[in-house]
């Protein structure tokens, strides 16, 4: 077994594609229409050219109270690692992104959290040397 | 002590009305208010903080709903337009139609042959989380294991 893919529920595919690759900067690996709704996923910057992360629609309604409830309680549904979280903090913020958390350590990581604005607080963590 | 409730805590709480109140007509002075936030502020901040702006959130939602109605088969068309909120069968048809990629009625249609549970959305339309996987034509693995690896990868 390996983790290959990884997965996130998202309000708007289109937004969902735009964000994580125009504001996050991760690239679109497959975008390939499935039952009236398409499979994307995206590759991240930084890591390897194989693992990817899905940006699957959350049309049941399930999924839809599930993550509306996360994100009124302030969880974030996914967590990324970062080189540099200061920079990335401003990097992001000047892209207009909404951060909940600024960078605070936090036991072994110093992390953040922010909107990516399809239903979801994504987390970033910066590990400590 | 409203007043205290942190902005983010507002916010959410503007979603929530507005998804339970998506077929009525909350105006957006109204929700602001309840936000404690000027209308101006108000609009800002929710598209910031949720990618669409209430509006666009509202009508979003009705799409929503009317898919989840449309596709358990007990409302017609008219119905469904109403009781989401549309007041002309027109603009909804074809708000719908651009959203969905198929009109009301076909939409209607292809839920009456999904097989599903009783009192539940049939799956294959209102797919959860990786499950998606499964409604891919047969051979996309295949053709992803051939695909080139991306550079760096």
């Amino acid at each position: 077994m390996r983790i290959k893919l990884t997965s996130l529920m998202v309000d708007d595919q289109d937004k969902a594609l735009a964000f994580y690759t125009d504001v996050l900067g991760f690239r679109k690996k497959h975008e390939i229409p499935a039952g009236g709704y398409r499979w994307i996923t995206v590759v991240a910057p930084d890591g390897p050219g194989d693992v990817e992360l899905s940006l699957e629609p959350n049309a049941n309604p399930a999924a839809k109270t599930f993550q509306q409830a996360m994100f009124a309680q302030k969880i974030p549904l996914a967590a990324f690692e970062v080189d540099d979280i200061e920079s990335e903090y401003q990097r992001l913020k000047a892209r207009g992104v909404v951060f909940t958390t600024p960078p605070t350590p936090m036991g072994p990581v110093t992390l953040a959290v922010f909107s990516d604005t399809c239903g979801n607080l994504i987390q970033i963590y910066q590990p400590q040397r | 002590m409203r007043e205290r409730e942190p902005a983010f805590d507002r916010l959410c709480r503007s979603r929530e009305l507005l998804h339970a109140d998506c077929a009525g007509a909350l105006p957006l002075a109204r929700l602001a208010a309840e936000a404690r936030m000027s209308p101006w502020h108000f609009v800002r901040r929710f598209e910031a903080l949720f990618g669409s702006t209430p509006h666009q959130y509202r009508i979003r939602t009705r799409i929503e709903r009317a898919r989840e109605l449309l596709a358990q088969g007990t409302h017609s068309v008219t119905e469904v337009c109403f009781e989401v909120g549309f007041s002309s069968l027109g603009s909804f048809s074809d708000l719908f139609t651009r959203r969905v990629g198929s009109t009301p009625s076909a939409y209607r249609r292809a839920a009456r042959v999904q097989v599903s549970m009783p009192g539940t959305l049939p799956l294959r339309m209102f797919p959860g989380c990786l499950s998606l996987m499964a409604l891919l034509p047969a051979d996309a693995w295949r053709n992803f294991r051939e695909a080139p690896r991306a550079p760096g990868g």
